[in-house]
């Protein structure tokens, strides 16, 4: 191999003001090795889309939006899934949604979430977009979740540092 | 079809279960097991294998599998040689690069074989590894695994069309009865009532244990030929006559309707099409029944019955030997197991042996002749067909 690779232009995808994400590596210190881990590195070294966990630290969950042809995509992306534009916005999501579906882990999970058994997941409508999110679902227990309940999207972070977001059903039906 | 004519003229299962035995020793299982089931075969005549792993990585700290997999069973592929990774339709995977290899010239003779090991010490090492089939930064840290998205797929379907747990049982009950004719399986000898099973423990809501395929250790492989090189293997053959694959997403936020499973429609017409077969002209089929609620969707989609109509369609024993279609009657996934790798090989080698005669009669279909064979793999986000015609080599 020889001779520099010349350098690409990175696709700009912040326009909102947003503080830019700490340097250093993140979750080196998680309580399973790095490749049994299934939260992600968040840093700017470690993804192009380290603003999306800066964003979700200041309790903003956002995904990009394509400027060219407008598609919201879910994961967030650095190209369009359909037009393949370069040049996407980060917009934030609505922080609502509603139940559309949901089970839960009573055994069997991976390492790391053993301690959490049993705990609930669904799909989430989000509202006002045309996206339904997975994702864990807690405040109460799985056996008092109902289909088309309304729940509140929040993050939260992990001793380490590195955040995600959840769903919080109602303390009461 | 274009290509070459190209048929299965041979195959072979290990053992599935909880075994005593490490991935090359299942591999070297199934390269015996091969050999013995097919007379003509010669190491040497092989040019080329495709090896079926899911995740040999991770259950078996173990990659480059394909010349392991080679030396174990005694091949030197001098063509092509290379591993397939697709989830759950990794065996598929193998047969279908079999079959293009095959089809397009490069290869006259090749081996497909399937592997997997994925009992572990730790059972929550095994299902970390399971869990790495999804979107695993996006999904996986909320927990996603096959159980509960599976499950989702249940609770939407009893929502919208009123299925019951009781038809799901049906279905369970039906393949672990099944499994009975098959030595092979995982629950073979194993007795499975619906009342037995509506009150096994719940693995993820509403789906019990007996909703639910297991973790399976377990192997199989077959033979596919050129048609000028089938004379060397007379008798009866399967010749591939289509195949259709679709995939539409991999994020479960994009997968849509949970209970309609387009890219499973659109895969098995293209298949059928392929084959120039009408669905209603099946002898059998090898559904994807890694739970009980995947082979009622399964039926909707190929249009066995109406949209929402699957559960009905399997407690009336519309897919029972002698039915409308009967569906996985060496025992499915659910009454064999599911060695992932191996699953879609054992699938095609049911196909064979049913074209053959060679199964024992409480689950021989009556002169069959056209059979169809489907994998899904991860969340139901890629749907994996193959339509197959009984032959004969002379």
């Amino acid at each position: 191999m020889s001779g520099a690779r010349p350098a690409r232009p990175r696709p700009r995808l912040e326009t909102a003001a947003v503080p830019p994400p700490a340097p250093e590596r993140t979750g080196d210190a998680g309580a399973v090795p790095f490749l049994l881990d299934f939260l992600p590195l968040q840093g700017e070294r470690d993804t192009r889309l380290a603003r999306f966990y800066e964003r979700l630290k200041a309790g903003r969950l956002s995904t990009t939006r394509c400027r060219r042809d407008g598609t919201i995509a879910w994961p967030p992306r650095t190209a369009c899934p359909r037009c393949h534009a370069a040049e996407l916005d980060w917009v934030d999501l609505p922080s609502t949604g509603t139940l559309y579906a949901f089970s839960a882990v009573l055994g069997g999970a991976p390492l790391g979430m053993e301690a959490e058994v049993p705990f609930a997941v669904g799909l989430v409508d989000l509202d006002g977009v045309p996206l339904r999110l997975f994702g864990r679902v807690v405040g109460r227990p799985w056996t008092e979740l109902a289909v088309g309940e309304p729940v509140a999207v929040e993050s939260y972070s992990t001793p380490d540092g590195r955040v995600y977001y959840r769903f919080r059903a109602g303390a009461s039906r | 079809m274009t290509g070459r004519g190209v048929a299965i003229v041979g195959g072979a299962c290990t053992d599935f279960g909880v075994r005593p035995l490490t991935w090359a020793e299942l591999a070297q299982e199934a390269g015996a097991a091969l050999f013995s089931a097919v007379p003509g075969l010669r190491a040497e005549d092989v040019d080329s294998l495709f090896v079926g792993a899911a995740m040999p990585e991770r259950f078996a700290f173990q990659s480059h599998v394909a010349p392991l997999a080679a030396e174990q069973m005694g091949l030197r592929p001098r063509r092509l040689l290379q591993r397939t990774e697709l989830a759950c339709a990794s065996g598929q995977s193998a047969i279908r690069s079999a079959y293009a290899a095959i089809a397009s010239g490069l290869s006259d003779i090749a081996v497909a074989v399937g592997v997997e090991k994925m009992n572990l010490p730790s059972m929550a090492e095994a299902n970390t590894s399971m869990a790495c089939v999804m979107d695993r930064p996006w999904d996986g840290p909320a927990g996603a695994t096959a159980p509960p998205f599976f499950a989702m797929v249940a609770q939407r379907h009893m929502l919208e069309h009123g299925t019951t747990a009781e038809q799901l049982a049906a279905v369970s009950e039906k393949n672990h009865r099944l499994a009975n004719t098959n030595p092979h399986a995982q629950f073979f000898a194993k007795r499975f009532s619906r009342e037995k099973l509506l009150g096994l423990p719940i693995v993820a809501p509403p789906l019990r244990l007996g909703d639910c395929s297991s973790m399976t250790d377990g192997a199989a492989a077959v033979v596919l030929v050129a048609d000028e090189f089938l004379r060397r293997f007379p008798g009866p053959v399967a010749w591939v006559r289509g195949s259709g694959q679709y995939s539409d997403f991999h994020n479960l936020a994009n997968a849509g309707s949970l209970t309609d499973w387009v890219g499973m429609k659109l895969a098995a017409r293209e298949a059928l099409r392929q084959a120039k077969v009408d669905v209603g002209e099946l002898d059998l089929a090898e559904l994807h029944d890694c739970f009980t609620i995947s082979e009622i969707v399964e039926y909707e989609a190929l249009g066995l019955c109406p949209p929402g109509g699957g559960g009905r369609w399997a407690a009336d024993g519309n897919s029972e030997l002698g039915g409308t279609l009967p569906v996985n009657l060496r025992g499915g996934l659910l009454g064999c197991g599911h060695p992932l790798g191996a699953t879609g090989i054992a699938q095609a080698v049911e196909v064979y042996e049913q074209f053959a005669s060679r199964v024992p009669a409480a689950r021989q279909v009556r002169d069959p002749r056209w059979a169809l064979v489907h994998n899904l793999s991860g969340s139901a986000n890629v749907h994996s067909l193959m339509v197959y015609e009984r032959g004969e080599a002379s």
